[in-house]
């Protein structure tokens, strides 16, 4: 994570996303996945084609492409199906975006009530014997039993959330790196998906993204930094207020 | 000229002046600031090229001059709510923390006999100025125990004059050891733990033995505590200082 000014001298907290040898590896048509829209496996790092079954490396020799650390699901509107074997770049972005990521959050193993839900637990003197971090009472006497679901320890951690509408402020075309605004689930260089924001206000707010990717041997070339319109870039000078 | 013998005097070419190469002494001393050095960590190297090409640019538009702890800096800063829309700030350096574009560094003064400390980014676009009025060293790392010593050793003039120095001089140290107000204080600084080199204590012996108590002699032996960073520091002044010349 960096910091990173505004021209108005703000600042903001932004975490770098590297984008590491993406490449499309299959199409579901609607049919035959059975859902709304159609999808596209895309698969991320590439890993050691050793250690999985033949049947697994299917969908990668297919493709033409080495095996990947994890594999995606992305569903796609019918304009925007890209075929298998495309690279996917970090210019597939462009700053001024929303972007939702999801990741495996930091694993913290078996923990108690306090610490996985928030409960106050209990006071560390005044008589308490043996009591400091217990959940207390889990459910009424006329319940007669305890609900599903109730909040209990247990293991905590290692599964998928996401953070909505975090904005891209820049994009490094070199290293293929989105900086994005705010923190990410996950450790660090651990493996993140990225997808275009689905919340209502940020709707309309992608103009003109490259679509449906970005493709690097296409005739578009760009510089290789992208900035938004409102980062403070090093090369200018220092911001006054007049 | 005739010699005692009386044959003509052989030629003597004048002596060799001795030539002091100022240049050579001055690239002999090299100083990388510390927010270069990256933490250790299981961190991609990438991302602290990447900074560091960013910390670069910004040093190549704006002078971020050689300072340590204990040097007295004057720093203007873009403020939208002043009179001047500046703001200037004269201090003692007391802490220089954070890697990376995050590096800060905290000023500390007494202005009417309240002691003030601010803490700026070293990389915040906002900073107008920053000049070093004097470069020393002290014996410690970071100097928070002015803030329990008697306040003349906190308080600088807000226009003070710059302290003139040669160039190629080496930093001197400032070996000054500063007293404190009575006890209690907000870290108890004679216990090994600090490791604080600059105070003057006027404990008594029984107490001064008594914080030896809590000394653990086994950490500087400690081998996963070691990070060398001496390789590490001459690839990126190599690095940064080529950077900086074109």
């Amino acid at each position: 994570m960096m910091p990173i000014w505004t021209k108005s001298g703000k600042k903001h907290a932004v975490t770098l996303l590297k984008v590491q040898d993406c490449h499309v590896l299959r199409y579901i048509s609607k049919e035959e996945s059975g859902g709304k829209t159609s999808k596209l496996l895309v698969g991320g790092k590439n890993a050691s084609p050793f250690s999985k079954s033949e049947s697994a490396m299917e969908i990668f020799k297919e493709a033409g492409v080495p095996r990947k650390q994890k594999v995606t699901t992305f569903n796609v509107t019918d304009d925007a199906i890209i075929k298998p074997g495309t690279p996917l770049y970090a210019a597939h972005f462009r700053p001024g975006q929303f972007v939702d990521v999801t990741a495996k959050t930091i694993g913290k193993g078996f923990q108690g009530v306090m610490k996985r839900w928030g409960f106050k637990g209990q006071p560390a003197s005044h008589g308490q014997t043996k009591t400091h971090r217990r959940p207390g009472a889990i459910s009424t006497n006329k319940a007669a039993k305890v609900y599903r679901g109730k909040k209990m320890p247990g293991k905590m951690g290692n599964i998928y959330r996401t953070s909505f509408g975090l904005k891209v402020w820049r994009i490094n075309t070199k290293h293929d790196i989105i900086y994005v605004n705010g923190s990410v689930p996950g450790h660090t260089n651990c493996l993140v998906k990225v997808k275009d924001s689905k919340l209502a206000t940020y709707k309309d707010c992608n103009k003109n993204p490259p679509f449906p990717t970005f493709f690097a041997d296409g005739d578009e070339k760009l510089p290789e930094d992208l900035y938004d319109e409102e980062i403070f870039q090093f090369t200018d000078p220092s911001v006054t207020y007049a | 000229r005739i010699n005692s013998d009386g044959k003509p005097a052989k030629f003597q070419p004048p002596p060799k002046p001795v030539i002091i190469d100022k240049q050579k002494q001055r690239e002999e001393r090299r100083f990388l600031s510390p927010e270069f050095i990256p933490p250790r960590g299981r961190t991609d190297p990438l991302k602290f090229y990447i900074e560091r090409k960013d910390m670069i640019q910004r040093r190549k538009v704006f002078n971020i001059p050689e300072f340590y702890v204990g040097s007295v800096l004057a720093v203007t800063i873009a403020d939208p709510y002043a009179n001047d829309k500046v703001n200037r700030f004269v201090g003692i350096c007391i802490q220089r923390g954070g890697k990376g574009l995050g590096a800060t560094f905290v000023l500390r003064n007494v202005i009417e006999d309240q002691g003030v400390e601010i803490c700026y980014e070293l990389y915040n676009p906002r900073i107008q100025a920053i000049e070093v009025l004097k470069l020393e060293k002290r014996l410690d790392d970071h100097l928070m125990y002015l803030r329990d010593a008697l306040p003349e050793y906190s308080t600088f003039d807000m226009n003070m004059k710059p302290v003139s120095r040669l160039d190629h001089e080496e930093i001197p140290v400032n070996k000054l050891q500063v007293r404190m107000k009575p006890k209690p204080w907000s870290k108890r600084w004679e216990r090994p733990k600090y490791n604080i080199k600059g105070i003057k204590f006027e404990l008594p012996e029984t107490k001064m033995k008594a914080a030896q108590k809590w000394s653990q002699p086994w950490l500087e032996f400690d081998m996963l505590r070691e990070y060398d960073t001496s390789k590490i520091e001459e690839k990126i002044w190599k690095e940064v200082s080529e950077e900086l010349k074109k």
